[in-house]
């Protein structure tokens, strides 16, 4: 070998080796904790919530002024999508929430591939209206997530949730671990941070769109602990104290809107379900701006008290919203 | 004037076969790139069987399927078309032969083989092998073992390109994404393709599986052999070209030699991809000639062409060292039939649903890997230990790296000989490969005192195989305390291991998923 030839040899290799090396390093970089220092982030646009409830402050309404929206929508009909579209336009409208060329990230229940029959994830169908409705707002973006406990393509493919949102014209995005920040949760009391998807807290509007079912260890798995899906890590450990951790991210995650799929209801056997003698067949879709409130709602539909839930209790007095249904004004219909 | 478009006309062979073996390669990981789940209509699958040694093996074991035609087809070629299989189908042959050394020739013309470095000695010995390989091959094949198919050239690409290549991809598609993502303009980009890769070539979890090394290493040698001597493996230790060869002694069609012409220049032995050609030059090996007809193309007299029944020089083996090697391979068969092996089981050796029988599955099973790479979650892993040296590559779950997926059977589907019968979903849900058994020192509502619910969360039988017991019990610290224990409903149980892999106390679960005779529930 000759001296030019052994120079241009070592010359490729230590490029070889330095594009191999520092690609390597891009691989170690924990990208939930991207920067140093544990990021303080909050929701973009959400008022801090108000613990006045609106339903005792009608006699103050001038007659002009028109009447405010209420706290919850409820509609029941045959078809999911006009439920929901009847829901959010007794709430005022997407418009209300989705200003134009706003990016909107929508966060249904994947929790695992099962089909839409079985109530363990998201409508499509209503996944399909809430996603519909962002872009006739005007929505520049409507980005579909979740991080389901199985495998996500068969999480999503299964539950039909692809297909729906395809056909919505939204986009469905599989998180990866780059997906993750670590976020600190300043009103947290037993989660003080934790990794949480960036692109919540990017977005313009954070759309929840849970499923109505019942849980093992929470007792119903509604619209607050359906936020554990946009929850990176391990997230075994968080059993633990669990209703306190699912209130110490709901202080920090608050959506804009929250669509409550009781089209079909797992009222057995949640949060898995795969029996349909466990479906009850509802037809109701609850939408709110609180997600304590349309929680405690959802109570209802279980035949149970938002008292009988640990985390609506503990949300309640830490001023995260109201539970008292008598200080609730529900607007109720049929599509 | 009609030597030069005889010479183009035989470049032009040469080039057809170079082609013909790269876009068979292509179009053969094209199909197993494919093998993933969900399963459409293309994938590689049952075309393994076209492969007359796994044919003839399942057939064996009493499996038989309209795709063993092929392997009826392939396994009277030779007659007519020499060994084509290895020169322009193989596409293991076609990584061989890509790896093996050429030079170009001083007069010019095409690079061609170099000559083999192997010691003359030894090289005898490797020419004299192939008939004992076919007869190794024949014992275990008697004696219900599927081990040789570990040495078959399209199960082995198979294998190692499951367990080398995509791992392989899955890891550079991340990094790439990773570089990417550094510059944030690129972001949506790569989350664009990392949605649409992943369960794809990326994966939730990175791909990954045991015995990487000995694969590597296994295939490495193979291909690094051909260093010594072009295709030795091909050559001489193929046991799919020990048995085509066998066809390939009665071939009725083949490269015949003008002797009034040949003016024994011996160009012809030097290039042969396979070695067919020795001693007078005149004659074939038809149990090797794969009709690349190369010879032809170099031959400085234009001696060469293609004819009926071709004059022919192939080893023949000693009556005596024939029936020495039957009888040692007999031998040999007969006590691993009898072994221990065969009959004791490891309890942590779970086979994937829809599995036969341990002894059928050691059998039929070609060791080809495709079930490990259509399982979208990674759970089936090659036996390293477990299964017995006879069961080495093997698939078995691996519960603490992942779990049996509710809405997955693809692994019976692909399966080319039948080891895993192909399940409907319903069938599968209720077919049992295992039950859970909870460790009650380790779990941690049962030893710490602490509520956890995790196994009975995820489990996804739909009336769920784990109950919560609610009690109140005497906590050693002091008091009482109200938890939720965890206890297996062991006739619900089907073993898919969900528990298991998602059981938070760390590295061995505090809930273990044994084997248990195979059932079908109705």
């Amino acid at each position: 070998m000759e001296r030019r030839e052994f120079c241009r040899y070592l010359g490729v290799c230590t490029v070889a080796a330095c594009t191999g090396g520092l690609a390597g390093c891009a691989r170690l970089i924990d990208w939930s904790s991207g920067s140093r220092d544990t990021a303080s982030r909050s929701m973009s646009g959400t008022e801090t919530t108000s613990v006045q409830p609106t339903g005792t402050s009608v006699p103050t309404a001038t007659p002009e002024a028109p009447a405010p929206p209420p706290d919850l929508a409820v509609w029941t009909g045959d078809d999911p999508e006009s439920n929901v579209r009847a829901a959010i336009a007794a709430l005022g409208g997407m418009e209300r929430f989705v200003k134009r060329g706003a990016k909107v990230v929508v966060k249904p229940n994947v929790l695992t591939g099962r089909a839409p029959k079985y109530a363990t994830t998201t409508n499509p169908q209503v996944l399909a209206g809430v996603v519909k409705m962002c872009l006739e707002a005007g929505a520049a973006s409507v980005v579909v997530l979740d991080r389901p406990t199985s495998s996500a393509r068969q999480a999503f493919d299964v539950s039909g949730l692809t297909a729906a949102t395809q056909s919505a014209g939204g986009t469905l995005k599989i998180l990866s671990d780059r997906n993750f920040e670590r976020v600190e949760i300043p009103g947290g009391r037993s989660l003080t941070s934790w990794p949480l998807v960036a692109d919540v807290f990017d977005a313009d509007v954070f759309i929840n769109v849970p499923i109505a079912k019942t849980h093992g260890m929470a007792g119903l798995t509604l619209s607050m602990k359906n936020l554990m899906g946009i929850m990176g890590g391990e997230r075994g450990t968080i059993h633990q104290d669990f209703a306190q951790k699912i209130v110490d991210v709901n202080t920090l995650v608050k959506p804009h809107l929250v669509v409550l799929d009781a089209y079909r209801m797992l009222i057995r056997n949640g949060p898995t379900g795969g029996d349909l003698r466990d479906v009850r067949l509802a037809k109701t879709v609850v939408a709110g701006t609180s997600q304590v409130a349309v929680d405690a709602f959802g109570t209802t539909l279980f035949e149970m008290k938002p008292t009988d839930l640990d985390y609506l209790v503990r949300a309640a007095e830490q001023g995260l919203g109201i539970i008292d249904l008598a200080l609730l004004s529900v607007a109720r219909g049929q599509a | 004037m009609a030597d030069a478009a005889r010479t183009r006309a035989r470049r032009g062979l040469r080039r057809l076969r170079k082609a013909s073996q790269y876009t068979l390669l292509a179009a053969f990981l094209v199909l197993l790139t494919l093998t993933v789940w969900p399963l459409g209509h293309v994938y590689l699958g049952a075309f393994l069987v076209a492969d007359p040694l796994i044919a003839a093996n399942s057939a064996m074991g009493g499996v038989l399927r309209i795709e063993m035609l092929l392997a009826v087809v392939v396994l009277l070629s030779p007659l007519l078309l020499g060994r084509a299989f290895c020169g322009y189908v193989c596409p293991t042959g076609a990584l061989a032969e890509a790896v093996s050394p050429t030079e170009r020739p001083s007069d010019g013309g095409p690079p061609r083989m170099r000559a083999s470095r192997v010691p003359a000695r030894a090289r005898a010995i490797l020419r004299a092998l192939p008939p004992y390989v076919l007869i190794a091959c024949g014992g275990l094949l008697l004696f219900a073992s599927g081990s040789f198919l570990f040495f078959d050239p399209l199960t082995t690409l198979t294998r190692s390109a499951t367990v080398l290549l995509y791992p392989a991809l899955d890891r550079l598609t991340r990094v790439i994404g990773d570089v990417a993502y550094l510059a944030p303009p690129l972001r949506g980009g790569v989350d664009a393709v990392t949605s649409a890769l992943t369960g794809r070539i990326v994966f939730t979890r990175p791909l990954t599986y045991g015995l990487q090394l000995g694969i590597l290493g296994y295939f490495g040698m193979m291909l690094g052999l051909s260093r010594l001597e072009p295709r030795l493996w091909c050559r001489h230790l193929c046991p799919l070209g020990a048995l085509l060869g066998l066809t390939g002694r009665f071939a009725l069609f083949g490269r015949v030699v003008d002797a009034e012409v040949c003016i024994q220049c011996g160009k012809c032995e030097h290039v042969c991809p396979l070695d067919a050609v020795s001693g007078d030059h005149l004659s074939t090996d038809t149990a090797r000639c794969q009709l690349g007809l190369e010879c032809a193309e170099v031959c400085p007299t234009d001696a060469i062409r293609v004819g009926w029944l071709p004059s022919r020089t192939t080893f023949q083996p000693s009556r005596r060292a024939l029936l020495g090697a039957s009888g040692a391979t007999l031998l040999a068969g007969f006590f691993t039939y009898t072994g221990l092996s065969r009959s004791e089981r490891d309890v942590r050796l779970i086979r994937p649903p829809g599995a036969r029988t341990e002894t059928e599955v050691l059998g039929l099973c070609s060791r080809c890997g495709q079930c490990m790479k259509v399982c979208p979650t990674n759970v089936l892993q090659p036996a390293v230990t477990r299964a017995g040296i006879e069961g080495v590559f093997t698939p078995q779950m691996d519960y603490r790296l992942s779990y049996c997926d509710w809405s997955c059977s693809e692994c019976g589907k692909v399966c080319p000989t039948g080891a895993i019968m192909p399940l409907a979903l319903e069938a599968k849900r209720k077919t049992t490969i295992g039950r859970a058994y909870i460790d009650r020192n380790r779990c941690i509502p049962w030893a710490d005192y602490k509520t956890c619910l995790v196994c009975q969360e995820l489990c996804p039988i739909p009336d769920k195989a784990i109950a919560l017991r609610e009690v109140e019990v005497d906590d050693p610290r002091g008091g009482k305390v109200r938890l939720g224990r965890p206890e297996v409903l062991v006739e619900r149980c089907i073993g898919c291991g969900v528990c298991e892999n998602a059981c938070p106390v760390p590295n061995e679960s505090a809930i273990v998923v044994r084997a248990v005779a195979p059932e079908r529930r109705a």
